[in-house]
């Protein structure tokens, strides 16, 4: 064809797109963690890094072995773990339940969002020694501490979600006749699901960063007083199993949430 | 059951939108409202079905809705408003909850609606998986369930590109000939307004009046694109609405 | 700054060792930092650099103040801090055994007839019954942190009466003093100033002595960088020579009230300097008295107590079992009691 026949000039248009699309690319971060590990021990071994600045990582895995046979890792992870239960639960449940109210009532709204803001910034790390006068120095200030923690952003995650909520939906809702309970049921709520799930997410992590403070006071057991006594005896290796069993803690626990939003909005596709 | 609007005056924020309109709109017909961008015929619809009230005048409604009737007003909207988490069936059935008809009662009625929309394969796909056009029959099969004495319909076929608001018209009429219903349809298009409407109300632009008010004698089942009466019908509409969206178009840039 | 001076005192340290009969100071202008907390029970570097004794040894001292004595001992191995004195700790002995860190003296002791820790109660417990230690069993110990000197006594105390005792981590001697008051945690054992304040506004109870426990117990240790005792001879020498006449001084003034009440007045001024500089000296002063205890002459370091320590973090798998006193001390500087 005639189209085909190109001059003596004719050259191909140069490539100019690409880029900018991040590709999930299997197996890079394995590469990229197995040579620190690998640089890590490397370095240690050879005393190029102090034992003073790096714990060996093989000297890290032998003691979490040793943490995992001696059943104390189960000790630690148990209470840990219940701490953060209940605590992110009382948070995260009154969390939901208080940004709902500002997202649906314009009262609400005016009283809260100023206390929440006063309220978000405070380190909750300095309550710590208050909370343990209200609450005493057992179980129930930890809770405390965790669920105030998380109370603050799941409010303010849970807004934004009501307030992103598709008006018109709203509308169509009342346009139906659908009773008030019922907008804010199968409308709002389901509406704001998916900012509510990924302020999840930031609430958890806060939750697993409280989990250290909360086990500054009093805490006998729990991975926070583990790494808070690894700290306090210059024990690396211990200071870092425990900052590892902290950092799987954080990855199973997104993972949790990423199955959640799998299933309870399948719908986004 | 009829509607009338008496000397619907509407105001935002100091803005007239609408000033003094006064319209009867009949059972069983479809009345066409059409006008120039931001001549508030939405807003006009909204305050039709009570979603928004009037700063003066009211709207009436003569006589009581059918029996059987769930909600005298209801809407079909432009971006559809389906609920994204719920399947075709369960949009359906989210405005029979609420007048507590679930299980078998509901499934007839959103068997039948599906059916008339040709939509019954559908009852378990989610609105991400249908096309435009077919989500908005989702919407009418909703509006249908409810068995409403008047259909408010904003630009229900805005959103959708020729070809496919060329078949919702023709399934719109296939569901007003099987069944006439009372319609209040608003649009910008002057094709459909010529294609649906049994009456066409024109509004000025901003603040909107009442204009003109054209009733159309051909039945709709006779009405075909390139009719020459629809034609020329519609050449007439556009000069008497060209200088004031001229007008409109030009005030736009100001605001 | 620090590079050039350090690097100074090195060739000056060299110069030193070479040279030793010549008469001080041979280090002049070696810049130090001595990490220091707000306690009386660090009274000896206070005097040593207000009476111009590290001056005499040619020590330029800048003191670095410390919040608990954990940072400290860090600060030490990260070379923030050159000499420091605080208690023996797990943390410490852990930084022993990296290399970084060599106790090279004795500081604060417990003596029989002089006036030691305290065991406190709070005044819930106290009333329900824990008015000596004997009673402790069943009861919380307050403790900052894992391996700290607090945790240590509570260990031993218990263990001498037989009692089983849970301990509470509260980090910060503030938070366990709260933790205390509220009857939170049912005792604990102090500094003889902080226990008395204490007990004297009514907030807790003493119900008896570190020392009938512990005798002799060495409380704190003057310690430094591996690299400094290994390397820096003459440098760490006129450090506890100038210490040591600070100690002296303290010792004289307020453990043996030798030196005559105005020395003792003046003293106490003195350390107000440092210790409790926010309250008017009448009130200062009475603590600063009240927490006098004796500072080790000569830096000597109790070895038995320090022995005793060792083998009680081993026991409590605090440390590894590797570690020994050798790990830890320096024995080169000072008398080894």
């Amino acid at each position: 064809m005639s189209e085909n026949m190109h001059p003596n000039n004719a050259r191909p248009v140069p490539f100019r797109g690409g880029g900018f699309r991040p590709v999930a690319k299997r197996g890079a971060a394995i590469i990229v963690f197995t040579t620190l590990i690998l640089l890590a021990e490397w370095g240690t071994r050879t005393g190029w890094i102090t034992n003073l600045t790096l714990p060996r990582p093989s000297d890290v895995a032998t003691t979490l072995i040793d943490l995992w046979r001696s059943g104390l890792l189960w000790t630690h992870l148990s209470v840990s773990l219940s701490r953060l239960v209940v605590g992110g639960t009382i948070g995260i449940t009154a969390g939901i339940g208080v940004g709902m109210m500002i997202g649906l009532f314009s009262y609400v709204r005016a009283g809260l969002i100023p206390v929440v803001a006063a309220l978000f910034p405070i380190p909750k790390i300095a309550l710590l020694p208050l909370f343990v006068i209200w609450f005493g120095i057992d179980e129930a200030s930890k809770y405390a501490l965790i669920a105030l923690g998380t109370f603050t952003p799941t409010i303010v995650s849970t807004y934004g979600a009501v307030d992103n909520v598709d008006r018109t939906l709203v509308r169509m809702g009342q346009s139906f006749g659908l009773s008030w309970w019922s907008i804010v049921r199968k409308i709002v709520l389901p509406g704001a699901l998916p900012g509510i799930l990924s302020g999840l997410r930031v609430s958890v992590a806060i939750g697993i960063i409280l989990l250290v403070a909360a086990e500054m006071l009093g805490a006998e057991y729990g991975i926070g007083a583990y790494i808070l006594q690894a700290g306090s005896l210059y024990d690396l290796e211990r200071l870092f199993a425990g900052v590892l069993i902290l950092s799987v803690l954080g990855i199973t626990t997104s993972w949790i949430i990423g199955l959640l939003e799998k299933r309870l909005l399948n719908w986004r596709g | 059951m009829d509607l009338t609007l008496e000397n619907i005056t509407h105001r935002y924020d100091g803005l007239t939108v609408l000033e003094d309109v006064s319209l009867h709109i009949p059972a069983g017909q479809i009345l066409c409202i059409i006008g120039p961008s931001g001549c508030g015929k939405s807003t006009l619809l909204r305050l039709i079905g009570g979603l928004e009230q009037p700063s003066a005048g009211q709207v009436l409604q003569l006589g009581t809705p059918p029996a059987g009737c769930l909600n005298p007003l209801t809407y079909v909207f432009q971006d559809f408003a389906l609920l994204p988490w719920r399947s075709v069936g369960g949009n359906i059935s989210l405005v029979l909850e609420d007048h507590g008809i679930r299980g078998a009662a509901a499934d007839k009625i959103i068997d039948d609606v599906l059916a008339r929309t040709k939509l019954s394969d559908f009852r378990a796909a989610l609105p991400r998986q249908l096309s435009g056009g077919m989500k908005q029959r989702v919407a009418i099969a909703r509006a249908l369930a409810v068995n409403p004495a008047v259909m408010l319909l904003d630009e229900p076929l805005s959103a959708l590109d020729a070809q496919t608001r060329e078949l919702l018209m023709e399934d719109l009429i296939g569901l007003w000939q099987r069944q006439p219903f009372t319609g209040v349809y608003v649009t910008h298009n002057l094709a459909e307004a010529v294609r649906l409407g049994h009456r066409i109300a024109v509004l000025s632009r901003r603040p909107g009046r009442l204009r003109d008010v054209i009733d159309i004698d051909i039945p709709l089942g006779e009405r075909h694109i390139g009719d020459p009466r629809l034609e020329a019908l519609q050449t007439r509409l556009w000069d008497a609405m060209k200088q004031e969206a001229m007008a409109a178009d030009q005030e736009l840039l100001h605001v | 700054m620090t590079d050039f001076t350090r690097r100074g005192a090195l060739g000056l340290v060299g110069a030193a060792a070479a040279l030793p009969i010549l008469g001080s100071p041979v280090l002049a202008g070696t810049k130090l930092n001595v990490g220091a907390l707000r306690f009386t029970s660090h009274a000896a570097s206070f005097v040593a650099f207000e009476r111009g004794y590290f001056d005499a040894e040619g020590l330029d001292v800048e003191f670095k103040f410390f919040q608990a004595a954990q940072p400290m001992a860090v600060a030490i191995a990260s070379g923030d801090a050159d000499y420091a004195v605080t208690a023996i700790s797990g943390g410490l002995v852990s930084l022993a055994e990296k290399g970084a860190a060599k106790v090279i003296g004795g500081a604060l002791s417990e003596e029989p007839g002089i006036d030691g820790q305290k065991i406190l109660a709070s005044n819930a417990a106290y009333e329900a019954g824990l008015t000596s230690a004997k009673m402790l069993d069943g009861r919380s110990w307050a403790i900052s942190q894992a391996g700290s000197s607090f945790h240590y006594m509570g260990s031993k105390i218990s263990a001498a009466e037989g009692a089983t005792v849970s301990f509470k981590p509260l980090q910060k001697v503030g938070a366990i003093i709260g933790a205390l008051k509220s009857g939170q945690v049912d005792a604990w054992s102090i500094v003889p100033h902080i226990a008395k304040a204490l007990a004297g506004g009514g907030a807790v109870k003493i119900i008896g002595n570190v020392a009938d426990y512990l005798p002799n117990y060495q409380v704190t240790t003057v310690f430094t960088s591996a690299d400094n005792a290994a390397n820096k001879r003459g440098q760490t020498e006129a450090f506890l020579r100038a210490f040591s006449k600070g100690a002296d001084d303290f010792n004289a003034a307020l453990v043996d009230k030798t030196a005559g009440d105005e020395a003792a007045a003046e003293m106490v001024k003195l350390i107000h300097k440092y210790v409790y500089a926010d309250k008017p000296l009448e009130k200062a002063g009475k603590s600063i008295r009240n927490g006098a205890m004796r500072i080790n002459k000569n830096a000597s370091l109790n070895m038995a107590s320090v022995t005793d320590q060792i083998d009680w973090f081993k026991s409590e798998k605090l440390i590894k079992d590797s570690i020994t006193v050798d790990t830890l001390v320096d024995p080169s500087y000072s008398e080894m009691m």
